[in-house]
């Protein structure tokens, strides 16, 4: 069975004032891109993605993942990856450590094994010990990304993930990402500023300022 | 009335005062009196820092109406230096002494007794020979009353002036318990019957120390009480001590704790009397209690008593550090102390209720109607209690009771407390 | 950068030294002047030979081992229990506003003096206190008072109560602080998020992930609070057990002994006080680093939830639980202020009176003008000497040495009572006349770590464009600091200002040390008065205690609103 991650007539208002109405659904390997400028509701609306909608907004509507309804799920049981700007790896742990806190329980020697086998496989192989903060921007959020996947998520939300990368990077990092997305079968959203993103994504753009739903 | 009462003796007295006089003319040099004016001269206009026991705002207030009386007499600024334990003020002059400091010391006047005064003799750290220059001092009839020049059996050479007397009084609730014990052996029985309702403060505070003396001379058998009033050897500690530890070996597990904890200072024992978690406790200043009624302190059950076994009594004095900045305003105060307005100002048991040193039998008729006591309260010691006067010990006895004391139930170590006692 | 060479940069330049002089001369030379003694060495007492005698006195005073374990003990558990709770409440309400609601119940008690606070909490577990009012007789059937072990308990258990109540709202305060930087909160913050984005359930995902970040900015206050637990005299003095009581007491008690040759021992005991709590602050960083080497493999095991909701029910019992006592103790000393008959087992007095506030209000007001000047000389000089000092280090363009961040911080590390018995000498030594000046000196030393801490993070925030601005429009280096950078500093100053006055007028063993006793203050006379023989007058006085911090937080939080006011229609 493939994943789906489905938004039912949703409704977000800040105060009494509606923000957000949408009504979606992404299959797996897909990335919808949601478009906007700031105070459109973006990061609201991730919020309520990932279960920490701020108590000064109230929502309606469902949030269905694999037929599942985690509306009320707490954050933490949601299965939903993030990926941020920021790579925000962990500076207490090596870049194995970070990786590590992420994946599944499990026994040690085959835990090490796949980690050095992700990092292998973006590049990166032979830094499991080094310190996060001792990477380039890329090496970066290609570990972050790492860290993501091996927490085998059920979907994955993108916020501005390429925001902090110079332009040659940017399209080397976008791409591998895209391609794990589509390689996992993972339903994705991305929240951006860039229109170039969206062209790469190639799936359905939702313009929260026009608040209409186009197809690429 | 009261005065009607006295009148008598003071016809009787008036040929010994006379005497007295006379025999003052004769022994003081001439100059005593224009001495005094140059203290007077000398005196006025200064401060004076005056180191006393700070515990008691009765006493507080009344330190507070001498410095009103000095200020308008002398135009003295008598600054009460409010103190937690008197030791404070001995540590102080200690540490000028050590710091060189013989002439500019910051303790002008202490309130003092008993160990405090031993020590700070013992190191030279008092002005001798001004307490009997005093004009007033003549008013204790220091001839009749030796106990004025004496300060718990040690003479005063004159280091310290008497400013007051006091003697133990006990105080009960009568809600709690009816009937109180009037002897030692009573509260033996009595703290069996009320468990953790009575207790004393551990030496060496002053009402600690005097429980633990009054019980010992009414332990002591009286043929052997002498051996209380002479330096305190171990062999006569050999023979009293053992019956004063036996007889807190059996009380102490019924005290307040268990005995296991004593509180530190006697104001805590009125604390505790006010939360009703004693039912039992004694005051060396009797007015306290009615006072302390007043003020909401203690409940409207309160009464006083005196032990029928006998009151332990002693005098407390004011002295001057032998560095002490303003020493001659100092004398002027501790003068004024012992004027026969403040004696009986003092005396009040709306004021502080301290017992006056002065004989009566010096003063004027108008001056011993100062003494007359007014409204009594309920709580109030009753005057007509006639228990026998206690003297105090001799003051080796105290530095031995605290030291064994302490080594017996101060540390909660019982095992090493037992090795250094065997030691 | 090129620099001016007028009075105000001379005079800005030389203040760093100065203030290191100023907190180096007075912690070191006292800790000589203890020292010295240990040894023998006291030529007061004509003795002029170095002998191991105090030390061996010391040895063979009864209960001697049980005052250094009852000293360690308490320290240590009421450390180690404040910051586990501090920890529990971060973790049970990092993303609650809950937090911030905690922050502002417990707030308060941090500018509640030791003292106060000691006495709000024996009035609340002693035998006829609140908690046994409230539950008596309907629920324990006492009639009268039982005859508990509390205060005073011989293993501590009170004193470690007051302490942990005492320091549990300054490092909660400390942690907010430090989250509250901007950059620092807001990464941790999203850091949790991508834990429990992972996963985690949000108690494993703050140990995890917050807490090894967030510890580092906590490490100072809890070595602080450890020291001080270690070592402070109110507490133990008000809650603490008597026979025997804590070194620290005892130090202070042999000091003031008639018997002067106990000040040999009592010197002796102070540098074992300071032994003790090196020995603590030791321990300490040994538990912290085997944590660390411990939990190093745990916390990237995978393990996504400890029993997290246990964990998370418990921390909400507590949080209750302490929150109670804090309202019941205030409420305790509130109801004792203006109680007049209140006998045993009444949960309120039978009438209400203003006697006690009126008899006190008499009495105090020498000691409340003492209280005042002392507080504000102190303050004044310490915030001065601060705000030059951080001035000078902009114009350095260099931050403050590490050696020069340590020793401001000197005088919390070290115990006071290891270092101001010596000081009291050395004061002797240079004049003896001037017992209110001392005071005002050796408060400056415990004024200035606080001052500077809650001073140095506003002024090192501060944009240095706008003093670049301002010198290119031709203001002089000293106008820069006067006219643009104060007046945009005014809350922190005016907040660091009301935080010095409250660590003064919380003073204890300074106060009376250093003033010979002469100098009273609301607090020298509050620890009198907790032994005395009035729970009331004794809460008139703490109550007292509080409402003076109370008030210049107070006025530091309306002044520059006022001021902005005054400034926006003038």
């Amino acid at each position: 069975m493939s994943s789906l991650l489905a938004i039912q007539q949703l409704t977000i208002w800040r105060q009494q004032c509606p923000l957000i109405d949408i009504d979606v659904s992404i299959p797996g390997g897909e990335i919808l891109t949601i478009m906007g400028p700031s105070g459109s509701g973006k990061s609201t609306l991730l919020n309520w993605l990932t279960g920490m909608l701020p108590q000064q907004f109230h929502a309606q509507g469902s949030l269905l993942l694999n037929q599942q309804d985690i509306t009320h799920t707490p954050a933490h049981q949601r299965h939903i990856g993030l990926l941020y700007q920021d790579p925000l790896l962990f500076p207490h742990l090596s870049v194995a450590g970070n990786i590590a806190f992420a994946m599944p329980k499990g026994a040690k020697q085959h835990r090490s094994e796949t980690i050095s086998q992700a990092l292998e496989q973006v590049g990166l192989d032979g830094l499991e010990q080094r310190d996060p903060a001792s990477l380039s921007g890329g090496q970066q959020a290609r570990v972050a990304l790492l860290r993501v996947l091996l927490s085998q998520p059920k979907a994955i939300l993108l916020d501005e993930p390429f925001s902090k990368l110079d332009s040659q990077l940017r399209h080397e990092t976008r791409q591998l990402v895209f391609n794990q997305i589509r390689e996992h079968q993972l339903p994705a959203i991305m929240v951006t500023h860039d229109q170039s993103d969206a062209d790469a994504a190639n799936g359905k753009i939702i313009n929260l300022n026009a608040e209409e739903a186009t197809h690429a | 009335m009261i005065v009607s009462k006295w009148l008598p003796a003071f016809l009787l007295h008036i040929h010994q005062s006379i005497i007295l006089l006379l025999l003052a003319m004769l022994w003081v040099p001439s100059g005593l009196a224009s001495d005094w004016q140059s203290v007077v001269d000398e005196g006025k206009n200064s401060d004076v820092y005056f180191h006393a026991w700070g515990g008691d705002p009765q006493i507080n207030n009344y330190i507070d109406w001498l410095a009103e009386q000095v200020k308008q007499r002398y135009n003295i600024n008598l600054q009460h230096i409010k103190l937690t334990d008197t030791s404070e003020a001995v540590s102080r002059v200690l540490a000028e002494k050590s710091a060189g400091n013989h002439h500019a010391g910051k303790v002008d006047l202490i309130w003092i007794n008993g160990a405090n005064f031993a020590a700070m003799a013992q190191h030279g750290l008092l002005r001798a020979n001004w307490a009997q220059q005093l004009p007033n001092f003549a008013l204790t009839n220091p001839d009749k009353n030796p106990a004025v020049t004496l300060d718990f059996g040690v003479p005063t050479q004159g280091m310290e002036s008497p400013w007051g007397q006091a003697a133990l009084t006990f105080y009960y609730d009568r809600t709690a318990t009816k009937q109180p014990p009037f002897t030692l052996q009573e509260l033996l029985n009595w703290s069996v019957d009320n468990k953790g309702r009575f207790t004393y403060p551990k030496p060496p505070d002053f009402i600690g120390v005097s429980f633990l003396k009054y019980a010992l001379i009414s332990l002591t058998p009286k043929s052997k009480q002498h051996l209380l009033y002479q330096a305190a050897t171990e062999e006569a500690a050999d023979v009293v001590l053992p019956h004063l530890w036996q007889y807190l070996d059996a009380l102490h597990p019924n005290l307040w704790r268990k005995g296991r904890y004593f509180v530190s200072h006697s104001t805590a024992l009125r604390r505790l009397m006010g939360d009703t978690e004693l039912s039992l406790a004694m005051t060396f200043s009797a007015a306290e209690v009615p006072a302390a009624v007043k003020r909401y302190d203690l409940p409207t059950s309160i009464r006083s008593y005196a032990m029928h076994d006998g009151r332990l009594s002693n005098i407390h004095f004011v002295a001057i550090p032998y560095n002490a900045s303003h020493s001659a305003s100092a004398k002027l105060v501790a003068n004024f102390m012992l004027s026969a307005q403040a004696q009986a100002k003092k005396q009040q048991a709306n004021v502080w209720g301290d017992q006056t040193v002065l004989d009566l039998a010096t003063l004027s008729p108008e001056q011993v109607a100062l003494f007359n006591q007014t409204n009594t309260h309920p709580s109030s010691l009753k005057t007509t209690s006639n228990s026998p006067s206690l003297a105090e010990p001799h003051p080796s006895w105290v530095a031995l009771i605290n030291q064994q004391w302490l080594l017996r139930y101060g540390a909660k170590n019982a095992k090493n407390a037992k090795k250094q006692v065997e030691q | 950068m090129i620099k001016s060479a007028d009075f105000f940069t001379h005079a800005v330049q030389h203040t760093p030294k100065l203030l290191m002089a100023l907190l180096i001369l007075p912690v070191l030379g006292g800790l000589v002047g203890v020292l010295l003694p240990a040894f023998g060495y006291i030529p007061a007492l004509n003795k002029m030979s170095f002998s191991l005698q105090g030390f061996n006195a010391l040895i063979d005073t009864a209960g001697f081992s049980q005052m250094v374990l009852l000293s360690a003990f308490s320290a240590l558990s009421s450390t180690l229990l404040a910051f586990i709770i501090t920890i529990l409440i971060l973790a049970c309400y990092f993303n609650s506003p809950w937090l911030y609601r905690i922050q502002r119940l417990l707030g308060p008690i941090l500018v509640i003096p030791h003292a106060a606070a000691a006495i709000a909490i024996s009035f609340l577990i002693t035998p006829s206190g609140m908690i046994s009012r409230l539950f008596s007789p309907w629920l324990s059937g006492w009639q009268s008072p039982p005859d508990w072990l509390l205060p005073h308990d011989a293993w501590g258990i009170s004193m470690i109560l007051g302490l942990t109540l005492k320091e549990l709202p300054f490092l909660l305060l400390m942690a907010l602080a430090a989250l509250a930087q901007a950059d620092l909160g807001a990464k941790l913050r999203a850091q949790h998020k991508i834990a429990l984005s992972l996963g985690y359930c949000p108690m494993t995902a703050f140990f995890k992930v917050v807490l090894p970040n967030l510890y580092p900015f906590l490490r100072l206050p809890v070595l602080a609070v450890l020291a001080y637990a270690s070592a402070n005299v109110e507490i133990p003095l008000i809650l603490g057990p008597n026979a025997p009581p804590t070194l620290a007491v005892a130090i202070m008690h042999w000091f003031n002994d008639v018997d002067l040759s106990l000040r040999i021992k009592a010197s002796a005991g102070a540098v074992i006080q300071l032994l003790l709590t090196i020995t603590l602050l030791a321990a300490w960083w040994l538990l912290e680093k085997l944590t660390k080497r411990v939990s190093q493999t745990s916390i990237i095991n995978g393990k996504r939830d400890y029993a997290g909701q246990h964990i998370m029910r418990f921390t909400h019992v507590t949080t209750f639980i302490l929150i109670s006592c804090v309202v019941l103790s205030l409420a305790g000393l509130v109801l004792w202020a203006f109680a007049g008959y209140w006998r045993f087992p009444s949960s309120l007095p039978e009438q209400f009176v203003f006697m006690h506030w009126q008899n006190a209000l008499i009495q105090m007001h020498t000691s409340l003008i003492n209280t005042l000047l002392i507080g504000f000389s102190a303050t004044f000089i310490a915030v001065i000497f601060t705000l030059f000092t951080l001035e000078a280090e902009q114009q350095r363009a260099q931050s403050l040495s590490r050696f020069a961040s340590l020793v401001i911080y000197l005088p919390m590390l070290i115990p006071s009572i290891a270092f101001l018995f010596g000081l009291v000498w050395l004061q002797e030594q240079l004049n003896s006349q001037h017992a209110l000046f001392n005071v005002i000196f050796s408060h400056l030393l415990f004024v200035v770590p606080y001052v500077f801490l809650s001073l140095a993070s506003s002024y090192r925030r501060l944009d240095p464009r706008f003093a670049n601005l301002a010198a290119s429009l031709g203001a002089t280096p000293a106008s820069v600091f006067w006219r643009v950078k104060l007046p945009m500093l005014i809350s922190p100053i005016c907040i660091a200002f009301a935080l010095g006055l409250a660590i003064s007028f919380s003073q204890y063993l300074p106060t009376l040390l250093n003033g010979g006793g002469r100098i009273d203050t609301i607090t020298t006379e509050a620890v009198t008065l907790a032994s005395g023989a009035s729970r009331r007058v004794s809460s008139v006085y703490a109550l007292m205690q509080m409402l003076l911090p109370a008030l210049a937080f107070a006025l530091a939080w309306l002044l520059p609103k006022l001021l902005k006011h005054y400034q926006h229609k003038a």
